[in-house]
């Protein structure tokens, strides 16, 4: 006995460092842990709580039906409002506060032209023009009504 | 300007060809390259004490305690890079709480941790507790004697019998040991050999190579500090004992070399489809730091002077030089080849259409000036078990430590 | 060392070798439907519901990049060009066998438009995004259990628990994750989880003019994305490696890595 009660020592200090760090562990892991799997469970609430922006066209046409009717008879039909005015959640919450982005004149073109514009890239199906053929300079709602825009 | 933005902006200037575009930054810079480096110079500092211990080459048991020394100061260290890198250092905890299991990173911590606890310290603990309870008596500067006094854990038996059961303990210690570093070693090769998503990481070769260089650099390591420490000491070199490390070096260098020519000449015979950008990779951006300073610098010199060793007989101060020489060229060889696992593999961009580029920083947590910082507190750390806990029997305990 | 071998008779010898042919026999006999039954991956929205997935059609995108830009809004992503959780690649390819691939600022301000000039065969756009794997391997390296996939399949990453380790970055075979250069945890598509868990669609798939994007139930036959599975030959990225991807394409080009 006398001549390993070193090892005993050595053997205590590994028990209590042992439980020491189970103790600890105890303590510091998350209460949700482990519930679905190996993860914090209330990550997903976490998340799930995370701010909204873009609130989508049922929301637009609370206040704006007509509009929104118009749209969905056109060409545009597939695009959100907020595709081209701006995620919108802000304004659909304090309309006269948070304004929506409205395309001004001088850069209706660069603005259209951002889909519209002919390139080889596009599928050939997509309606696209040669903006330098097609009233060149000319701001595209000069002709076209973007809720509705074939002319 | 944000100094990462101001890097990244540089190197998105320096894009060669398609990358995705979240591959602009490079994720792992030099500190993923110094933690392989300093857990292989682990590694193999220990498998060269267990030569001893284990394999009963006696030829060696000059460098016995100082490889255990010397494994324990790397290992000291080898957390620290990670935990500079992490983004959130003050959680790094989580990786002991809520292990992964998948993980190879977080089984890491384990393996580190028994590694260092049950093999490491027990080892240095069995085979100095003899001395440790005498100095605790003898010792005359106050810090040190506390530090003994503490380490005997109260215990002052040293009878001739419980020293037989410490040996006895300490050889099966050394026995776990052994494949507890292959272990170690093997896992930090298998942390890169496991990503699928890498093709210049994923090879199941990647823990053995990792080893077998691991094996060199420590083995290297060790010779370089006990001829650097024998000569400041004042003392004779034992030339059998660096003969005999020289053969275990020229060993662990040619199996390492061929490993990774293997890896290599497989992938180009196969040439799947990653082969390509791989091929520009050893060609272009990694053909200074791995043709020549990783395969001409550091290993088929080395190669050539321990191999000459063997064939021709040569003087000892000749010898003495060939050794120092390979040495010196195996430790940067081997620190080159991490850097071309690393960050190489980050060059190229995973869709194989491009490469990016690394700016190491001078200054900031990731950058060159932390990366010698951490490189060099293994030695200091060194320096301060040598003092408390003097290799060198021969040796007169107080103030002195293993250095004049 | 010395190894002591019991004597043992002829008898027992081959009653063991015998009992070991037979067990052994007994297993292989067994094997072909053991493996089989080990390496089918049951669809889990045969049984989990909602179960969320994805499509993309690349030949409606029109390389707008109206969805980066969403993205971006919604998710509060850090503007500057490094970092991503969706874009857009451009890819030409030209009779000479060369196949030019392009994604500036990740297709955020679209692209410059080009004519078909030289040896120009073909040109197109892919998005790309998080692939919601159902064997994902940022999920398995995570060390900590920050990256997790939820009941209803999407992948997320716990950002309170995250330890910046960039281990799962380096995993993603697709490029999807960067390091957020503010908050120092590891980032990517959500999914928009905090929108699809309110009867919201992602914000890329609300903001697409083409119908390039479709967002579904995976459990539910009749929504949009299990509609453009059953009526559409797809495909997913890199199949070899073993992921299992939860979001397919129609119109993958054979030069889309």
């Amino acid at each position: 006995m006398k001549d390993i009660q070193h090892i005993l020592r050595m053997a205590g200090v590994f028990v209590v460092v042992i439980s020491g760090f189970l103790l600890v562990r105890h303590l510091l892991v998350p209460a949700s842990f482990g519930l679905y799997g190996h993860y914090r469970a209330a990550a997903i609430d976490d998340i799930k709580a995370l701010p909204i922006s873009f609130v989508g066209q049922k929301e637009c046409a609370k206040c704006h039906g007509p509009r929104v009717q118009e749209k969905n008879k056109g060409g545009h039909r597939n695009l959100g409002c907020e595709t081209c005015h701006g995620a919108l959640a802000a304004h659909a919450a304090a309309p006269a506060k948070s304004r929506p982005v409205r395309v001004a004149e001088k850069d209706m073109r660069a603005f259209c032209e951002r889909c519209h514009a002919a390139s080889f890239s596009r599928p050939a199906k997509f309606p696209q023009i040669n903006p330098d053929a097609h009233n060149p300079g000319a701001a595209c709602n000069s002709c076209h009504n973007p809720h509705s825009p074939r002319l | 300007m944000d100094p990462l933005m101001n890097e990244l902006a540089e190197a998105l200037n320096k894009v060669v060809g398609f990358i995705y575009p979240n591959e602009v930054e490079l994720q792992w810079s030099i500190l993923i390259v110094l933690y392989p480096y300093i857990t292989g110079l682990v590694a193999g500092a220990f498998i060269l004490a267990s030569l001893e211990r284990v394999f009963n080459v006696e030829a060696v048991r000059p460098t016995y305690r100082l490889s255990l020394l010397t494994a324990l100061s790397f290992l000291i260290i080898a957390p620290l890079p990670l935990n500079v890198h992490l983004g959130q250092p003050q959680r790094a905890y989580e990786i002991f709480m809520t292990p992964h299991f998948s993980s190879a990173m977080a089984m890491f911590g384990f393996v580190y941790a028994w590694y260092l606890s049950a093999v490491l310290l027990l080892e240095v603990w069995f085979d100095y507790r003899k001395e440790i309870v005498m100095w605790s008596q003898t010792e005359k500067v106050w810090h040190k004697r506390i530090f003994y006094k503490v380490l005997t854990l109260g215990v002052t038996n040293i009878s001739p019998a419980s020293l037989k059961i410490d040996d006895k303990i300490g050889r099966a210690i050394t026995v776990v040991g052994l494949p507890s570093a292959v272990l170690l070693h093997g896992y930090v090769g298998f942390i890169f050999g496991s990503v699928k998503a890498n093709p210049w990481w994923s090879t199941p070769l990647m823990p053995v190579i990792f080893l077998f260089s691991a094996m060199a650099s420590g083995i290297a390591a060790v010779m370089l500090l006990y001829m650097f420490l024998t000569w400041a000491r004042g003392k004779a070199i034992d030339m059998l004992c660096i003969d005999t490390i020289g053969k275990f070096l020229l060993t662990a260098v040619i199996i390492s070399f061929t490993l990774e020519m293997l890896e290599t000449i497989q992938k180009a015979y196969e040439a799947q489809e990653h082969f390509d950008i791989l091929a520009l990779l050893m060609e272009g951006k990694l053909y200074l730091s791995m043709i020549v300073v990783q395969g001409i610098m550091g290993a088929l010199i080395p190669m050539f002077l321990l191999g000459l060793v063997q064939l021709v007989k040569l003087p000892d101060n000749v010898r003495k030089t060939f050794y120092s020489a390979a040495s010196v060229l195996i430790l940067i060889g081997i620190f080159a080849m991490r850097w071309n696992v690393v960050i190489g593999g980050q060059f190229f961009s995973k869709s194989l259409m491009g490469f990016t580029t690394y700016k190491m920083a001078l200054a900031g947590r990731e950058g060159l000036f932390s990366a010698v910082v951490i490189a060099v507190l293994p030695f200091i750390i060194l320096s301060v078990l040598l003092y408390l806990l003097p290799p060198w029997k021969d040796e007169g305990r107080s103030g002195k430590g293993g250095v004049a | 060392m010395k190894i002591k071998m019991k004597p043992i008779t002829r008898r027992q010898f081959f009653k063991t070798v015998a009992g070991s042919v037979v067990s052994f026999a007994a297993l292989l006999a067994s094997a072909p439907r053991a493996f089989a039954e080990k390496f089918f991956h049951e669809p889990p929205w045969l049984t989990k519901s909602p179960y969320w997935g994805m499509a993309i059609a690349v030949d409606n995108c029109i390389g707008c990049g109206k969805c980066v830009e969403a993205c971006k809004t919604e998710n509060d992503v850090p503007r500057q060009p490094y970092f991503f959780r969706t874009w857009v690649e451009r890819y030409m390819i030209h009779r000479s066998g060369e196949t030019k691939v392009e994604s500036p600022n990740g297709g955020m301000d679209g692209f410059p438009p080009i004519k078909k000039s030289g040896d120009m065969m073909r040109s197109f756009f892919v998005p790309k995004m998080c692939n919601h794997c159902e064997n994902s391997p940022c999920e398995q390296v995570c060390p900590v259990g920050a990256s997790f996939r939820t009941q209803d399949g999407v992948v997320l990453i716990d950002r309170k628990y995250c330890i910046g380790c960039r281990y799962c970055i380096q995993a993603c075979p697709y490029g999807c994750r960067y390091f957020h250069p503010k908050l120092h945890v590891a980032d990517k598509c959500t999914l928009c989880y905090h929108r699809i868990t309110r009867g919201l669609k992602p914000a890329c798939v609300e903001a697409c003019p083409n119908g390039a994007r479709i967002f579904g139930d995976l459990s539910n036959p009749e929504s949009p994305v299990s509609k453009f599975i059953e009526n559409n030959t797809v495909q997913v990225l890199k199949p070899a490696m073993g992921t299992r991807p939860k979001l397919v394409y129609r119109g993958l080009d054979r030069e889309v890595r």
